[in-house]
């Protein structure tokens, strides 16, 4: 291959990633469901001819870089030469995709001059593609109670639109108007990364694009073993479980041997639960992708993701497990054991890296979900929300109150001005959960209180997690508060039938049920009595922390006047510390 | 309106720019005097007084203030009380809950402007369509007053549940608190910012709380000096979205000054449309840090409904300002044996290698002296020489790293820093389904005229206007802008289920409102514009797209409905390259731009006397290409409308050198502006 500038080579690879995040940019502003507009459940990429990356824009951190194996995957089953210019391809087999049923991957081959020259690809997923229950059942048992199942499969052929196909997988959606909305996004993200791309090629020639990505990987790659040399060989373990797979109630575990050698690093799930019954299960496309998002949080996470980024990395993955299902393992719920995974790859690492990791973080995406009928509106409901909580410390600052999850990015909540114009709910309270965080010399973020009131009867699913494995301190921070949620419905006679649940499936709400969720908090970093009585003032006067709570974890006294007492907290830190 | 002086101020962090037109003689005169921090107003009369002697015979003057925005970055505002309803105290700081940076385990959101101890909740609630789930009496207010008294605040921010649809208990607090501390400056949510969303709504008026007093202070105290010295004529304030208002309503409306400098680059661009009668304009202004984009299309500035400063949403109409780290400063730097320009920036200390200030990076302003395009003599007019030994030393040693000769690797530098301009221009249009063909530059700032040829090409832009005064053009084009005020009113409707009489109700309210605010500015009833816009979308869809009524008539009648519904499907197809007909469509935001006519018209041309080439003032060798081109080196001031020559050519004034590349020719026209023209097009 021909020598080529480094002007070039720069030039090239800032408008390859200029051209990913246009496409992200199309498929956001057109979507129609809030999942990808608002929660940003989506991913989007550019890849050269063989499915390797040249630019990716991801909505949803986890869906980092799981777009390629769906083409290689295409590539395996039909052969190049199934691919003709204007084809439009779509998929969600969980086996093959790696997520549920509800992510469509679309995507379209790239031809300059009849030549195949790359794919552009995005993933969103569907409110609905005919599961068992709407939206997201949380007790399916095999992959048929979750929805429509599709391999590779051509809805526009050679710049055609197959209508038929289209309302085939459209039709077997509880919202097709939805479900046909999001795809027109879909397709208009292809065509924006097509434009894009070509125009690239154009510019520069096809050989030159080349030429640049191969010497764009080659310094992905030496930037991210610069990184890892940097990290002190050797072998680090950690363990921890989720509460159960929402059909039995026993853990599901989830172990990782991280090795450190020279400038290379494996993953190694080994040791992590078989396939479940219930939906805790994922494709191995998946979690490859997760402990490609573990990866990145180490290494140069502010990098561009390219082609070359991932060279260092080896993924083992016992077969048979929650990380590689097979047929029929449910997989609605893949994300909570990945979640888990990413959090755990930085406890391992912790004894390694102590100044370069964080404590955990409340752990899962926490989803409440309200379906019935609205008298009112006189129309069905469905209100799907992710919840925010607590995230770890770290040497250096105290874990962000209430924030979205690891696996869900840029995700953003739903305005209560704008739940309560749509749905017959009213919000009681939102608000920060105080206590929650870890104590440390960092501290843990605290969770948050979500108080909904239903203002028509209906029926709530909720797949909440982390109770039994809080979010774990570091070097001696304390943990986080599990999550906690007490739903009570109004008896006829006037009293309240109150339950506390983290699991549910269509749980019957009367008219005026109140359903209070509470986040977990993050994990606090560094011994409590360590932190300097000024800030833990600091909290209690922001309410962060009780007074009660400074004196009991933080040995720190605060007098009714909000000053501290010195003597007190001499005498509680030398009685305890 | 007299026909005296017109005069514009705008202040930067260094320099405040003065501008003064005499309409009498059709001449302009400008002004510099360094920027005094802590007391702006003190520089601001000093650049004014030495520039008009008399302040009685100004008929006409404008500011452009940092003082709000300032306040805002350095986080030097004043200390507010946030007013919440019951439930909802931390809305303001769980925000939307999202994390940008997402592989970013340390990731922190941006830190409140309001601590959590000092938001306070009331007892009350509104449903979602404004009748009273809770009332609120006067008596319960009584603990909030007790606390906003004991501590020490300077203004208060409120912002409940709803207020968008029935502001009735922001009222009931607002009117407590003025009678109970009428020291303190209120913001309410429902005048600051009338759409639904609680924590945009919030951060909005906490902003406008934040900077009031300050902003307030600041006014008053300019006001009141000038008044001293003689003016009569109103002091009007840019605003954020492009127009101005008078001194004492921008008091009141303090989120509206926020822009009020950088927006004048904008109204610039928009003027130059005006004159040479060109509809659509991108004006890039690249200084030492950063480079700006704007865009002018259909005549009109680019605004925003969805505006946010350092991570935080300000819903408050703004010119739409497109920033990235991009400026003579930039550093070159190698990572993984790949060459990288930017963000990071040698800032003005120690700033480029070759300013001799201790500087030994390479910067875009190092590449530009290695390659000749700078005059090592007479930079900044002479007040500056340049040390281009050293800028070869620090190009040399990248070069040296990324085996590449030192102009190769100095071209390189301005290669990839062009296509990242280039890249920002296309967030700004193609991102959006426009097409940056269809526009002109407009290049200003220090560096923008020497990099906007590059820029151009990559864009596959063939003419670029350099204005008069490149490095005052702020100042130059808050000369001639009408006052401007915008009101919204969120009404959330299909749109067949639209009650033609409840929305006139709604124009007709704004419209009302607007007209007041308009007549206290003085503007006469014929010169007052209503324009009103409806923002649009398919339901389901979060996003929205603003549109005018005007092709409707004016009127969200029954007849009109179909129209409008048609024009969306048609622009939703130009931005997203689809629409969707069998969708339904709702309205989200009726919105009114009420503009009072006062901007006198532009000016006339003068015939071109000048032909061909003028004389050069020196000729030098300068590379372009990898090779090294005898250059002629023009001065603006010896530049007569009629003079055209062919690149390589440099131009070089005060504070600003324009390089003309081989490949394009350059101009002056009636006005005086450089017109460069990528040749062959």
């Amino acid at each position: 291959m021909a020598s080529i500038s480094p002007v070039t080579v720069e030039i090239i690879r800032n408008a390859l990633q200029s051209a990913a995040e246009e496409m992200n940019a199309s498929l956001f502003r057109s979507a129609f469901s809030p999942v990808i507009y608002e929660m940003k459940d989506c991913s989007v990429g550019l890849f050269d001819e063989q499915a390797r990356i040249l630019g990716q824009s991801a909505g949803l951190p986890i869906f980092l870089g799981n777009l390629e194996v769906c083409i290689q995957t295409a590539i395996e089953m039909y052969g190049l030469d199934w691919f003709r210019p204007g084809d439009v391809i779509c998929m969600n087999d969980s086996y093959m995709t790696g997520t549920h049923l509800n992510d469509i991957t679309v995507f379209s081959p790239v031809f300059h001059e009849g030549e195949l020259v790359g794919f552009t690809a995005n993933r969103a997923h569907w409110l609905d593609v005919g599961a068992k229950d709407p939206g997201m059942s949380t007790d399916t048992r095999e992959i048929y109670q979750e929805g429509i199942r599709i391999g590779p499969t051509k809805i526009v052929d050679a710049g055609v639109p197959r209508e038929d196909v289209i309302d085939l997988i459209t039709r077997n959606s509880r919202f097709p108007v939805a479900a046909r909305g999001d795809l027109n996004a879909q397709i208009s993200a292809c065509r924006t990364g097509e434009r894009r791309f070509l125009a690239i090629i154009r510019r520069w020639g096809l050989d030159t694009v080349r030429a640049a990505c191969a010497e764009i990987f080659a310094q992905s790659e030496r930037l991210d073993r610069e990184a890892i040399a940097a990290i002190p060989d050797g072998t680090y373990f950690a363990e921890g479980c989720l509460d159960n797979d929402g059909v039995s109630d026993d853990p599901v575990w989830v172990r990782v041997t991280v090795t450190v050698q020279g400038s290379d690093i494996t993953i190694d799930l080994t040791g992590s639960s078989p396939q479940r019954p219930g939906a805790t299960n994922c494709g191995l496309a998946q979690t490859i992708s997760a402990c490609r998002v573990a990866y990145k949080a180490l290494i140069n996470p502010d990098a561009p993701v390219t082609g070359g980024t991932f060279r260092p990395l080896r993924v083992t993955v016992p077969p048979g497990s929650i990380f590689a299902a097979e047929e029929p393992a449910a997989t609605t719920w893949y994300f909570s054991h990945l979640g888990l995974l990413i959090d755990l790859v930085q406890k391992a690492l912790a004894p390694a890296i102590p100044d370069r990791v964080a404590a955990a973080h409340y752990g899962d995406s926490m989803v409440v979900t309200f379906v019935g009928h609205d008298p009112e509106r006189n129309a069905p409901f469905f209100n799907l929300e992710a919840t925010v909580g607590g995230w770890g410390a770290f040497e250096g600052g105290d874990g962000q109150d209430a924030l979205i999850n690891s696996v869900n990015g840029d995700f953003r909540n739903l305005p209560v001005e704008v739940l309560e114009t749509k749905y017959p709910i009213l919000v009681r309270r939102y608000s920060l959960r105080p206590d929650s965080g870890g104590p440390g010399r960092f501290r843990g973020g605290t969770g948050a209180i979500r108080e909904y009131e239903l203002q028509a009867d209906g029926a709530l699913y909720l797949w909440w997690e982390r109770s039994r494995c809080p979010a774990w301190g570091l070097m001696g921070g304390g943990d986080g508060s599990p999550p906690q949620v007490i739903v009570r419905n109004p008896r006829e006679d006037g009293s309240w039938e109150e339950v506390r649940v983290l699991k549910a499936n269509g749980l019957p709400l009367r008219r005026g049920a109140v359903v209070t969720c509470m986040t977990g908090g993050g994990g606090g970093y560094g011994h409590p009595f360590q932190r300097e009585p000024a800030r833990v003032r600091e909290d209690v006067l922001d309410g962060y922390v009780s007074r009660e709570a400074a004196a009991r974890r933080y040995g720190v006294a605060i007098g009714p006047d909000g000053q501290i007492d010195e003597a007190e907290t001499a005498r509680l830190r030398a009685a305890r510390g | 309106m007299s026909a005296g002086l017109r005069v514009a101020m705008d202040i930067g962090g260094t320099f405040t720019d003065l501008v003064a037109y005499d309409p009498a003689t059709g001449t302009y005169q400008t002004g510099k005097v360094a920027t005094t921090p802590g007391r702006l107003q003190v520089g601001v009369v000093r650049g004014l007084t030495e520039l008009v002697d008399d302040l009685a015979t100004l008929g006409f003057l404008v500011h452009g203030t940092t003082a709000g925005l300032n306040a805002f970055l350095e986080r030097k505002g004043a200390r507010v009380a946030l007013v919440t309803t019951e439930g909802f105290r931390d809305v303001y700081e769980i925000a939307r809950g999202n994390r940008p940076e997402m592989y970013n385990v340390r990731y922190r959101k941006p830190k409140p402007l309001v601590p959590r101890r000092d938001v306070y909740e009331v007892p009350e609630r509104l449903r979602y369509d404004g009748t009273v789930l809770r009332p609120l009496r006067p008596e319960d207010l009584r603990p909030l007053v007790a606390a906003l008294r004991a501590g020490g605040y300077e203004a208060v921010a409120i912002c409940l549940l709803h207020a968008h649809v029935n502001p009735v208990h922001e009222q009931l607090v607002r009117d407590v608190i003025r009678r109970e501390l009428p020291g303190l400056t209120i913001s309410c949510s429902h005048e600051v910012a009338r759409e639904w969303r609680e924590y945009e709504r919030t951060s909005t008026t906490v902003i406008n709380a934040y900077i009031a007093p300050i902003v307030s202070r600041y006014l008053g105290a300019l006001e009141e000096e000038l008044r001293a010295r003689g003016l009569r004529e109103p002091l009007y304030i840019m605003r954020s979205n492009g127009g101005i208002m008078t001194a004492d309503v921008a008091r009141e409306q303090p989120i509206q000054t926020l822009l009020s400098g950088p927006v004048g680059g904008a109204v610039g661009t928009a003027l130059i449309g005006r004159i040479l009668d060109r509809a659509n304009l991108i004006g890039v202004d690249m200084g030492g840090t950063s480079f700006d984009v704007t865009l002018v299309i259909g005549g009109q500035v680019d605004v925003t409904n969805e505006a946010s400063l350092e991570g935080f949403p300000i819903l408050s109409p703004m010119v739409n300002i497109h920033t990235i780290g991009a400026g003579g400063g930039s550093l070159a730097w190698v990572e993984a044996g790949g060459l990288r320009v930017g963000p990071q920036s040698a800032g003005a200390e120690p700033g480029p290698a070759c300013y001799g200030r201790g500087g030994t990076e390479p910067t875009v302003t190092d590449a530009n002296a290695v390659l000749g395009r700078l005059d090592p003599e007479r930079f900044l007019g002479g007040r500056m020489s340049l040390d281009v030994p050293a800028a070869r030393e620090a190009v040399g040693r990248l070069a040296a790293r990324l085996g590449l000769g030192v102009e190769e690797a100095a071209e390189g530098i301005l290669a990839v820093v062009n296509h990242k301009m280039a890249d920002a221009i296309r967030t700004l249009t193609v991102r959006k389904g426009i097409d940056p063909r269809e526009f002109a530059l407009v290049a200003f700032g220090g560096a923008g005229p020497m990099h906007a040829a590059w820029i151009a090409e990559a864009l596959e832009i063939d003419t670029i206007i350099v204005p008069n005064f490149p490095g005052a053009f702020s100042a130059w084009g808050m000369l001639q802008t009408d006052i401007r005020h915008d009101a919204v009113r969120t009404y959330l409707r299909a749109v067949n289920q639209v009650d033609p009489a409840e929305a006139e109700g709604l124009y007709r309210e704004m419209e009302g409102e607007l007209a007041g605010i308009l007549a206290r500015q003085h503007v006469a009833g014929a010169d007052m514009v209503f324009i009103r816009t409806v923002d649009m979308r398919y339901v389901g869809q979060e996003y929205l797209l603003n549109l005018p009524l005007s092709p409707a008539g004016d009127r969200i009648g029954p007849d009109d409905v179909a129209a409008l519904v048609a024009a969306f499907h048609e622009r939703h197809r130009s931005v997203y390259g689809h629409a969707s007909e069998r969708t339904p469509v709702e309205i989200v935001n009726l919105r009114v731009t009420g503009v009072g006519r006062i901007a006198p018209p532009p000016p006339a041309p003068r015939a071109g006397s000048a032909e061909g080439a003028p004389a050069p003032r020196q000729v030098r060798p300068v590379v372009f290409g990898g090779r090294s081109h005898p250059t002629p080196v023009y001065e603006r001031d010896t530049l007569q409308p009629g003079h055209r020559f062919t690149g390589p050519a440099i131009v070089t004034e005060l504070t600003t050198t324009t390089v003309i590349p081989p490949g394009w020719s350059a101009s002056v026209d009636g006005f005086g502006h450089l017109i460069l023209s990528a040749r062959g097009v």
